[in-house]
């Protein structure tokens, strides 16, 4: 089991109000997943997204990613966990603007301390998987949407995370980079790499497996993709 | 992130920012370049003027009759034996030489002129750096055998004899009620000039006779100071000590406080400390300036630190620890505050080499300096880089990431 989730509560405290984000969630996610959560913006999938990513801590009860209890580390370990288990994408690609593709992709390595040479191996190899093996020494503004995205999707891949966390991954592109994206996905999927998107596009997560949507920071549904599909309810 | 690498991104970010960065590293360049000039220049100025003393003799000790003994008698001044024993005995002194003087005149068969009359010996050439233009000056030999000879200057000469070419003349000394006639062996230049007094003909001229034909003519003839020069300057203190306890000795009036050593060039002392005063408080203006720098490093990293939240965001996310960001923003004011450093040291070292041009003194570029200059922009870096690093290295990474 690569997530496990016991009883999960999160509580933003502005002071004057208490804002329960997230409501004694359970959820188990096993190896080779691939997960979409949706819900609307509020429904506390974006604060569930922060703390499966290890950038926020929860407020009660237990996260254990790849058997490690997470909810009792220090911030350093949680940088540990976040370089080496967790592969982020985002909506906004966020790659760093005065480094190249490959230098970006090799950020994440160098935070690993790899060296030099393995590190250039390495970046080149995973962008090679996303196709971009032609654009490895362009900065970002030369790169379209889908390209930038797909180097972001070789970044979060490089240091072979246990998980992949993508957060609205194609919310800023248009819908044929939406699909290049998705299919690469696919193929991470079906090679093996567990993951969990979030998103609010009902045809983007048709391409998943499962689909968890969450209200009011309540899991109100988790269900077989494809059960959906047959039974008809394509509207997710 | 490693040193190197922490290097690396440091000097990616210093190059995409490269006016700014230059107008940062400005407040540097300044500070550390008048720091360099300033230090410079007064390390020139006390060479130059060390070396001005060391010409007349930073190495004389005076050996007087001390003046707060009471009890002085005629037995206790210096000798001309004494001269002699100091130079045998004592292996630090390279020249002992003694003095005797008196007001006289100088006759030819009609002529007269009030004279100043020395007696010394041959080393008295060196110290005092005498012209000689006709002839030559008194010598061991003439000290020795007591010869009747003079050493008379020029204007003394052309007075008498019109000329200066008068060696082997022989002129009447008179000395209140004694007269000797000595023959002239030399001619110096005067340079009563130079002091300023003018060239008035009441201005008595000067001679210099052996010390040995003194009795004959002085009627003081205690010799109340020896001037020593000293090979080694070094132990000075302690050689004078030596040379005062050996004449004691001989004097046999030991421990009886009657002499004194005076450095010669005590002054040189006062003026290295008036010059170093001079510089550490010029120089401490300098660093001011340097601070005022180091704010304008801690402004632009905080600005930096700001603008670069979402990056920082960034690095967090894909696994930057807390220390990983630190460092890389630390190095990147380290390394701005170097190469500020740098080129401030090269324009303050030109300033000094222009400087010295025009005034000419040799104003040296020191070790010293150069690791000053790079001590001071490191520790300059550190200290205003250390707020903005640590600023940087404890954003929160959602907030960061959220950061437009």
């Amino acid at each position: 089991m690569i997530i496990k989730l016991e009883n999960l509560v999160k509580v933003y405290d502005t002071g004057a109000i208490q804002l329960k984000a997230l409501k004694e969630i359970d959820l188990s996610i096993e190896e080779k997943e691939y997960v979409a959560i949706m819900g609307a913006s509020g429904s506390g999938k974006s604060t569930l997204m922060n703390i499966l990513g290890c950038l926020d801590k929860l407020t009660e009860g237990k996260y254990y990613l790849d058997e490690v209890d997470v909810s009792s580390l220090d911030d350093n370990s949680l940088a540990a966990i976040r370089n080496k288990k967790i592969g982020f994408v985002f909506q906004a690609f966020n790659l760093l603007p005065k480094l190249t593709a490959i230098a970006n992709v090799e950020l994440p390595m160098m935070y690993a301390g790899i060296s030099k040479a393995e590190r250039c191996e390495r970046a080149k190899e995973a962008l090679g998987k996303v196709g971009l093996s032609d654009r490895m020494y362009h900065k970002p503004n030369e790169l379209s949407g889908g390209q930038k995205q797909r180097v972001a999707i070789a970044r979060a891949l490089v240091n072979k995370p246990a998980i992949i966390l993508a957060d609205e991954p194609t919310g800023n592109l248009d819908s044929s980079s939406s699909e290049e994206i998705m299919q690469i996905f696919q193929s991470l999927n079906e090679e093996g790499t567990t993951i969990v998107m979030v998103t609010h596009e009902s045809d983007i997560a048709m391409h998943t497996k499962r689909a968890i949507v969450f209200k009011d920071g309540h899991i109100i549904s988790d269900n077989i993709v494809r059960d959906r599909i047959i039974s008809g309810r394509l509207k997710l | 992130m490693n040193i190197t690498e922490g290097l690396e991104s440091a000097f990616q970010s210093i190059k995409s920012n490269k006016l700014r960065s230059f107008l940062t590293m400005l407040g540097i360049i300044i500070g550390i370049s008048s720091v360099i000039t300033i230090v410079s220049i007064g390390d020139g100025a006390k060479q130059y003027i060390t070396g001005q003393f060391a010409d007349i003799g930073t190495h004389l000790v005076n050996l007087k009759m001390n003046s707060a003994s009471e009890n002085i008698e005629k037995r206790d001044y210096y000798t001309i034996d004494d001269v002699k024993l100091i130079k045998d005995k004592i292996p630090e002194v390279a020249q002992v030489i003694p003095s005797l003087g008196g007001i006289g005149s100088l006759k030819t068969e009609n002529k007269s002129k009030r004279m100043y009359v020395s007696a010394t010996n041959a080393d008295a050439e060196k110290v005092d750096s005498v012209k000689i233009i006709k002839g030559r000056y008194i010598n061991d030999h003439d000290v020795d055998t007591k010869k009747s000879v003079a050493v008379i200057d020029n204007k003394t000469a052309i007075k008498l004899f019109g000329d200066v070419d008068i060696v082997g003349e022989r002129v009447k000394l008179n000395v209140q009620d004694k007269n000797i006639y000595v023959g002239i062996i030399g001619v110096f230049e005067n340079t009563n000039d130079s002091l300023g007094l003018g060239d008035s003909e009441n201005m008595p001229g000067s001679m210099i006779i052996p010390i040995t034909i003194a009795d004959k003519i002085l009627k003081n003839t205690d010799i109340s100071i020896l001037a020593v020069m000293l090979s080694d300057i070094s132990h000075a203190d302690q050689t004078s000590k030596k040379i005062i306890r050996l004449i004691e000795n001989k004097h046999q009036n030991q421990n009886s406080n009657k002499y004194v050593a005076e450095q010669g060039f005590k002054e040189l002392d006062t003026v290295n400390k008036v010059l170093s005063t001079l510089t550490m408080i010029l120089g401490a203006i300098a660093a001011i300036s340097l601070a005022v720098g180091g704010i304008g490093v801690m402004n632009i990293m905080l600005v930096s630190v700001t603008e670069r939240t979402r990056e920082i965001g960034i690095r967090k996310a894909i696994g930057a620890r807390t220390s990983d960001i630190r460092l890389q923003f630390l190095m990147e004011s380290i390394i701005l505050c170097l190469i500020g450093g740098a080129i401030g040291t090269i324009i303050g070292i030109s300033a000094g080499k222009l400087l010295s041009s025009i005034v000419h003194v040799d104003v040296p570029v020191s070790i010293k300096v150069i690791l000053l200059a790079f001590g001071f922009s490191s520790a300059v870096g550190i200290f205003f880089g250390l707020y903005p690093a640590s600023k940087a290295a404890k954003l929160d990474p959602i907030e960061a990431l959220r950061y437009e």
